[in-house]
């Protein structure tokens, strides 16, 4: 008896997953090969998907309704044959791959030749050179003392496969790397070679040839370099193929910098790209951006606010706040005002559960703070703003940061935020548009409080004047809720006396 | 741009600096793929820390302080002193050194350092507790990742470890003051080892094994001249008696064993040596969470590419099976980094090496005799001793042999066991004819430096043949 995996295979037009509607059959039932066992439906239609085999479901792996990658076992088979037959999908029978198209190092893992079990006497590098071209070294007649099996073997190998099997070829498109250049192949480079391309000014005019025989590590080389193999100018030759060296990539690789970087002096470009890996945290924010800008509808909505008040009693407050070892900010004043017209606007402390079909309203008021830190952004959340107070705010948020700056922050200190507030004013701008911190509804970005001309009692005066900028998720909030908020909030920052009331 | 809970992410995760995680780290980021190692105590493993190179810096020193002891058939006259903690904090140089080196080699390489203990959360994510309180931990997402975790030693039942009275391999290396007497329990590699250091710093040792001989594992004739030798260092063997207890006495212990037939005897001495094994650290890590199975004792079994049943999760040294050693862990952590970047690697070596640092040293590599027979080979074999042998002679050293097996109708060299000064470099040469397939003709046939030890590998070939000039061929 034999035991089949049947993984979900790719049901077209380069879908990664599918729904499985329903399952034809049950565990134990008895299947013959093509009979339909379950119905899969793609974006475009339902599809039934047949059992490769002939034998007995012994084990269903996914259940109706479920979406499974391609790829993912499905279901298993118990067949009749003796060996287990290797797991199968139908990507396996794909179309032919253009041996061009294809080189050693684009080999898919299950493509791997396994390691044989019995000994072969062979170096180390033949071994690796079998690998490279998807031979099987066991497979492999040595011709040295004893049966030693060399690296000619291994390529003569890979050749014979090639000659024997041209399906082979087409499939194992590795194996292209030992193909037998065509008449065809040689005539058309040479013929290339003589009328000159508009390449013609670069050193070591380019080749065209269709297949070039190298050793893998001048494949690898040509690689690195960018280089196509089949450009690369040769005179040597073979068993009468056209054969590339290093030396010769190396070359023309060379004469081709040579020749761009001519060109690029005559157009005045000057300098170099430099290229910086999209990774970790940069690439964690990233995705976080994506998913919040491309799920919720931003609006922002800007306004500003005279703060002169708070100005004045934060500088009063911060020396009593020193006394207690507290370094108070204007953060903390914020926290509570935005806590205030939270309380007031409930749908700006929400999140929208769209599986459920409904919008949680938070009971909490636990608010983030963004902080930019060397490593990228981080938010810190002060849990229950609504129950602490300012000294205890600003000490704790204080701490977070810290934290977050020596990168010691843990995981559950950035959780469980209902609303984020950043602070790009700290860095001088005015106006942003925030994103926000999904899935949260509404962020609040405050601007630099800067002197301003404002109109008092009929007079023009300086003013401390801060500017905000609040982005919502337009499926929950609208335009006047948002301004309604603002306006709230405005209005405690204006009388900081009110967040006594809080 | 806000963002909320921060899991870093990367495309390898290593877990453990030793030497097959070290490896894996930086190899995989000379593959230009964003690499993150994750350490929770100190780059480079037990190997650096607690085993391979403190133990065989302990060797080194004991036998400066022996062979000076001892040269006086040479007409040198010495009486050594030895200052324990001298050679300790020598010690502690150089494995600071091998440590801070791999740390930099890491960082050079771009590879990104994480301290701290990791514990799976699912098959794509990990937590790692940063050390001490408040210190925080953090979760990093991986597309790959190796488990290099390593070993430990094993305990036995009333044999609790407290870096007293109990030692274990580790404590013993961090000794400050020499015992005068020390009862090691087990004849092992360790065991063995460190027996030998101890009898040749001057303290007194007693071994007690459970099996009827020393260094189970390996032929009896290369065991035994290992044991003579122990025994002319004056260290005391009791085959066949079980460890079962100890108790404090005076200023020391007494330690209890008991023979098949019931039969009890005690053993007086400062401190237990308890070297019974090693077994690999997977309890820690959560492996389930991942997915990743483990066997009945703890192992993570893998196929040629390194890799666990989950296909995206890789082990590496100790915690992926026998043999645990350190060169075994760095091959396996250089093809899993490789098989993760796409590369054609895959674990197809024909054979691993295996050092015993007693004296004289044990090298061995490949087959033995009765292996190749088994495996269907019409084996030969060829000896060389090494009072047959002038550099041998000129050492002082003449106890051992170098003896290759091959095939005979191929000639393919299969293996050998070397039982000789500096048998540990010697046998790199066998590895290297075995994974060349290079024939007994081939090693004959090289010419080699004379007078040297690795003379005795090419007359051991030679011997092999039938046409050995200095031994009488079989």
């Amino acid at each position: 008896m034999g035991i089949r995996e049947f993984k979900l295979p790719d049901v077209g037009e380069g879908l990664t997953e599918a729904e499985i509607v329903g399952w034809l059959v049950e565990e134990g039932d008895a299947v013959s090969e093509d009979q339909p066992v379950a119905e899969a439906e793609t974006d475009k239609a339902v599809v039934e998907i047949p059992s490769p085999v002939n034998g007995t479901v012994k084990e269903i792996r996914a259940e109706a309704g479920e979406m499974v990658p391609v790829g993912d076992v499905i279901i298993v088979f118990e067949t009749e044959g003796g060996d287990d037959a290797p797991t199968e999908t139908t990507t396996a029978e794909a179309e032919p791959v253009e041996a061009e198209e294809t080189a050693a190092a684009e080999r898919a893992p299950d493509e791997e030749v396994p390691t044989p079990e019995g000994r072969v006497f062979a170096a180390p590098s033949a071994r690796r050179l079998a690998r490279e071209l998807g031979v099987d070294i066991g497979a492999v007649e040595g011709s040295g003392p004893g049966g030693r099996v060399s690296d000619a073997d291994v390529r003569a190998h890979a050749e014979d496969d090639t000659d024997d099997d041209p399906a082979a070829v087409e499939t194992e498109g590795v194996k292209s790397a030992t193909r037998k250049v065509t008449d065809d192949g040689a005539e058309a480079a040479s013929a290339d070679a003589e009328t000159g391309t508009s390449a013609g000014t670069v050193a070591g005019e380019a080749a065209d040839r269709e297949r070039t025989l190298a050793a893998p590590a001048t494949r690898r080389l040509a690689e690195e370099q960018g280089v196509d193999l089949n450009a690369v100018p040769t005179d040597e030759e073979r068993d009468g193929q056209p054969f590339v060296t290093p030396e010769q990539v190396t070359a023309y690789a060379t004469a081709r910098q040579d020749a761009q970087a001519a060109d690029a002096a005559a157009l005045g470009v000057a300098g170099e790209d430099e290229r910086v890996p999209y990774r970790g945290i940069r690439r964690t924010i990233g995705k976080q951006m994506e998913r919040s800008k491309y799920t919720a509808p931003h609006v922002t909505h800007h306004d500003e606010v005279d703060v002169t008040a708070l100005v004045e009693a934060r500088r009063d407050l911060k020396e009593v706040a020193a006394e207690r070892g507290v370094s108070l900010t204007y953060m903390p004043f914020v926290m509570k005002a935005v806590v205030a017209g939270l309380k007031e606007f409930p749908y700006l402390n929400s999140t929208l559960d769209e599986e459920a079909e409904e919008i949680v309203l938070k009971g909490a008021y636990n608010l983030g703070v963004a902080v930019g830190t060397d490593a990228g952004l981080m938010v810190p959340v002060v849990d229950g703003v609504d129950r602490k107070g300012m000294l205890q705010l600003a000490s704790e948020m204080n701490d977070l940061v810290e934290k977050a700056h020596e990168r010691s922050i843990s995981r559950e200190e950035m959780q469980g935020g209902t609303f984020t507030i950043t602070n790009f004013g700290a860095i001088g701008g005015e106006y942003a548009t925030p994103v926000i911190n999904y899935p949260e509804t509404a962020i609040l970005g405050l601007g630099a409080i800067k002197e301003k001309p404002r109109v008092v009692d009929g007079e023009v005066v300086p003013r401390h004047v801060m500017t905000l900028s609040l982005s919502i998720d337009h499926r929950v909030v609208d335009g006047a809720q948002a301004a309604a908020f603002t306006n709230r909030v405005m209005e405690y920052l204006e009388n900081p006396s009110l967040l006594l009331l809080e | 741009m806000v963002v909320g809970d921060i899991a870093t992410g990367t495309d390898v995760l290593v877990i453990g600096a030793g030497p097959g995680g070290y490896v894996a780290a930086i190899r995989a980021a000379q593959l230009d793929l964003d690499v993150t190692l994750v350490e929770k105590e100190t780059y480079g493993g037990t190997c650096l820390n607690h085993g391979c190179i403190p133990s065989k810096a302990f060797v080194t020193a004991s036998s400066i302080a022996h062979d000076a002891r001892e040269g006086e058939a040479m007409g040198i006259h010495a009486d050594p002193a030895v200052d324990m903690k001298g050679m300790r904090s020598w010690k502690d140089d150089v494995v600071d050194q091998l440590t801070g080196g791999v740390e930099k080699l890491c960082k050079a390489n771009g590879v990104n350092l994480v301290e701290g203990r990791a514990e799976f959360a699912d098959a794509n994510k990990v937590r790692v507790a940063h050390g001490g309180e408040g210190q925080g931990s953090e979760s990093i997402e991986f597309e790959h990742a190796v488990v290099s975790t390593g070993s430990r030693p094993v305990q036995i039942p009333n044999f609790e470890f407290d870096g007293e009275h109990v030692l274990s391999s580790r404590d013993a290396l961090a000794l400050e003051t020499l015992p005068e007497s020390l009862v090691v329990v087990g004849a092992g590699y360790i065991g063995m080892e460190l027996g030998t250091v101890f009898a040749k710093l001057g303290t007194d040792v007693t071994v007690v094994e459970m099996l009827d001989g020393a260094l189970p594992g390996y032929e009896d004739d290369v065991a035994r001249i290992v044991r003579k030798r122990a025994e002319s260092l004056g260290i005391d063997f009791h085959f066949g008696e079980a460890a079962q207890g100890w108790e404090p006495a005076g200023e020391g212990i007494t330690v209890r064993t008991e023979d098949a037939d019931g039969e009890v005897s005690e053993f007086g001495a400062e401190k237990v040596l308890v070297a019974v094994g090693r077994t690999p650290v997977t309890d820690t890590l959560d492996l389930e969470a991942a997915g990743v199975e483990t066997d009945e004792r703890g192992f993570v079994p893998t196929d040629d590419r390194a890799r666990t049943n989950v296909e995206h999760v890789y082990a590496v040294g100790d915690v992926a099976g026998e043999p645990m050693l350190a060169h075994k862990a760095m091959k396996e952590g250089h093809v899993a980094a490789e098989h993760i970047a796409g590369e054609p690697a895959a674990l197809d070596h024909q054979s691993i090496p295996a050092a015993v640092f007693t004296d004289p040293e044990i090298g061995t590599v490949g087959l033995t005799e009765a292996e190749a027979e088994e495996e269907g080979f019409e084996p030969v074999v060829g000896t060389m001793p090494l009072r047959a042998s002038g550099r041998a002679l000129t050492l002082d050293d003449t106890d051992g042999f170098v003896r290759l097996v091959a095939d005979g109708p191929s000639g393919f060299v299969l293996g050998a066991q070397i039982v000789a000064p500096e048998a540990s470099e010697l046998v790199a040469e066998v590895g290297l004819a075995i994974e060349m397939g290079a024939t007994l003709e081939d090693v004959a046939a090289t010419v080699h430096t004379h007078p040297t030890l690795s003379e005795a590998v090419m007359e051991a070939a030679a011997n092999a043949q039938g046409h050995a000039i200095h031994t009488l061929n079989r």
